[in-house]
């Protein structure tokens, strides 16, 4: 699918919220919509969707089945949840049988078993979320859209949505989130469309990285991404996720560093969780941090990579944190002991230790913007 | 497509928005009838003046029942013309209901004669045209209450004002002496033509005229649906 030059605007003298975007996604190809609030992330979905014609330009080789997931899911509606997505199915063109087949399948993937036949207004805000992300795949997308998929969302089903975009991947679709709460370093191999100023620039996960070292290429067009499967290579065999928690002040040496040696960073991100409503914009990496509380990074080096760690710079009382129990304990950076559990951080509590997995705590936000002072994850790949 | 008018009719049903226009139309069509029996013919023709505004009322509120994410994820899913056509066919459908009600409730209610006098159309014909001269009127007013939906409007005040304007409008232009009668659907001229009984002719120019202007405002409110962001 490609958006040709495309320009939109909500009335005839109202601003323009998208100008001349030319932006490109095949099949098997994922991407993140990234952008400060109100910048257009949403109107770009819907214009991707075909809920939004375009005002100039055009939308072209649109896949005939699309799946979208919206900001926020409509569940002021009359049904219960088997009855609104098996008349969503029924109107997706499945016949009777297969809808009701379709849907007894979502129930029971998503967990809504319990909520069946519970109406619509009656469900929470994650659970009508996960209404809204099962009425997207009733039929096999051949473009998945999701709006901020994992507001709301419980951590069992956050963690089921990067395997769901993976299968929509693997079957040949193509698929675009937008997130503003850092969740899509769990798709770190998805370019970056970055939207600001009515444009959008893309930039691959490699593009991201380099970034943090101060180049800054946008792009015209996704370039080809990794394979599919390896999106998901960070929870594959073979690969360690560990997080390290270090000064604030020497976050940005320490994620160079990182890189340097080969390693994955998959985000970075401060101790606290930021106060409600702080992490939307899209913060870039190389920006260094405002205020000299601690920060935390996770690399995913892959578990023969870990020994590259101590080649980080010297970081007063940081630590390394075996996340995988699997993995020996990383040799600590030169000032700091290897710890099972964090808290060694002078000035912010520590990092979690993630048990056997790529979870991420949803602080962080992934980099585009200039914001210093909001917690920062870079994403990027093995260079 | 089908499936999506089913959606939309039980919605409008669960949420007993159905209840507040089939009301009104009862009592405005009892009151009607209350003066009096009257030839089946003229009391249909009168009856289905008085349920335009209604059935275009139940229109707005049928397509209004819907949240507006849940249209566009309907358009997703089923397509642009398709949940056009949808929302339509479901309204359609809900004003055709009504249509069995009104030719009932003036025998139940005595407003209505058999044929009494020599010329009085005989009662099979007066039905007939009692249900030709609601069939006419419910296109137009489906189509008039699609223009007044929120889907098509940009404002809930912009919406009563084309529904309220467009009824007014509708009655005041296809008065007889009206310099411009067909600019409005002929709901007024079905009702003149029903009480002096109509001939083929106008038969065939009123049924012309109705589904002519239907569908103009019908592409009309297609227009403002694909410009409506």
């Amino acid at each position: 699918m490609r958006l040709d030059q495309v320009w939109l605007r909500y009335g005839v003298r109202a601003p323009w919220v998208l100008r001349a975007v030319e932006v490109e996604i095949s099949p098997g190809q994922s991407a993140v919509v990234l952008g400060r609030n109100g910048v257009g992330k949403s109107t770009l979905l819907q214009v991707a969707v075909g809920v939004l014609d375009p005002t100039r330009g055009v939308v072209r080789d649109r896949p005939a089945t699309v799946g979208w997931v919206p900001e926020r899911f409509p569940a002021d509606q009359p049904y219960t949840v088997g009855q609104y997505l098996t008349g969503m199915g029924r109107i997706r063109g499945l016949s009777g049988a297969a809808a009701a087949r379709t849907v007894a399948g979502w129930i029971e993937r998503l967990g809504l078993a319990a909520y069946r036949d519970v109406r619509l207004p009656a469900l929470s805000k994650g659970t009508a979320q996960k209404v809204g992300l099962a009425q997207a795949l009733l039929r096999p997308p051949g473009l998945l859209v999701l709006d901020e998929p994992w507001e709301g969302l419980d951590a069992p089903t956050r963690e089921l949505v990067p395997e769901l975009i993976g299968e929509v991947l693997d079957g040949g679709g193509a698929v675009l989130v937008s997130d503003h709460r850092g969740e899509t370093v769990r798709l770190p191999h998805a370019a970056r469309w970055n939207v600001a100023d009515g444009t959008v620039t893309v930039s691959s996960p490699a593009t991201a990285d380099r970034r943090v070292a101060g180049s800054r290429t946008p792009v015209g067009t996704v370039p080809a991404v990794p394979p599919v499967a390896a999106d998901r290579r960070v929870s594959g065999a073979g690969t360690s996720v560990v997080e390290i928690a270090v000064p604030t002040v020497q976050a940005l040496e320490t994620v160079a560093a990182l890189r340097r040696a080969g390693h994955q960073v998959l985000g970075v991100r401060l101790a606290e969780p930021p106060p409600a409503g702080h992490g939307d914009t899209p913060a870039e990496l190389p920006a260094p941090p405002r205020t000299p509380t601690a920060s935390g990074t996770r690399a995913a080096p892959g578990a023969q990579a870990v020994p590259a760690v101590p080649a980080v710079p010297a970081v007063p009382g940081g630590s390394v944190v075996p996340a995988v129990p699997a993995v020996p304990a990383v040799p600590a950076v030169p000032a700091g002991p290897a710890v099972p559990a964090v808290p060694a951080v002078p000035g912010g509590p520590g990092v979690p230790a993630v048990p056997g997995g790529p979870g991420v705590p949803a602080a962080g936000v992934d980099g585009g913007g200039e914001q210093p002072a909001k917690p920062v994850v870079a994403t990027g790949e093995e260079s | 497509m089908t499936a999506l008018a089913r959606m939309r009719l039980v919605g409008f049903v669960r949420t007993a928005r159905a209840l507040p226009p089939l009301i009104a139309g009862l009592v405005a069509l009892t009151v009607l009838y209350g003066g009096g029996a009257a030839q089946a013919t003229e009391a249909y023709g009168v009856s289905a003046v008085v349920l335009f505004p209604v059935l275009a009322w139940q229109t707005k509120l049928l397509l209004d029942t819907e949240p507006d994410t849940q249209r566009r994820l309907a358009v997703v899913a089923a397509g642009r013309r398709a949940e056009l056509a949808g929302g339509v066919i479901a309204a359609g459908l809900a004003g055709l209901a009504l249509v069995p009600v009104a030719l009932l409730l003036p025998w139940l209610v005595g407003g209505v004669t058999g044929p009494e006098r020599p010329g009085d159309l005989p009662l099979a014909l007066g039905l007939t045209v009692g249900l030709w001269a609601h069939l006419l009127v419910l296109p137009a007013a489906v189509a008039l209450g699609a223009l007044a939906s929120r889907a098509a409007t940009s404002s809930p005040l912009y919406g009563l004002a084309a529904l309220v304007g467009g009824v007014v409008g509708v009655y005041v232009l296809g008065l007889k002496d009206s310099v411009l009668p067909w600019i409005a659907p002929p709901v007024l001229a079905t009702a003149r033509a029903s009480t002096a009984g109509p001939d083929g002719w106008s038969v065939a120019l009123l049924t012309g005229h109705a589904l002519l202007w239907s569908a103009v405002a019908l592409a009309g409110y297609a227009w403002l649906r694909r410009r409506r962001r």
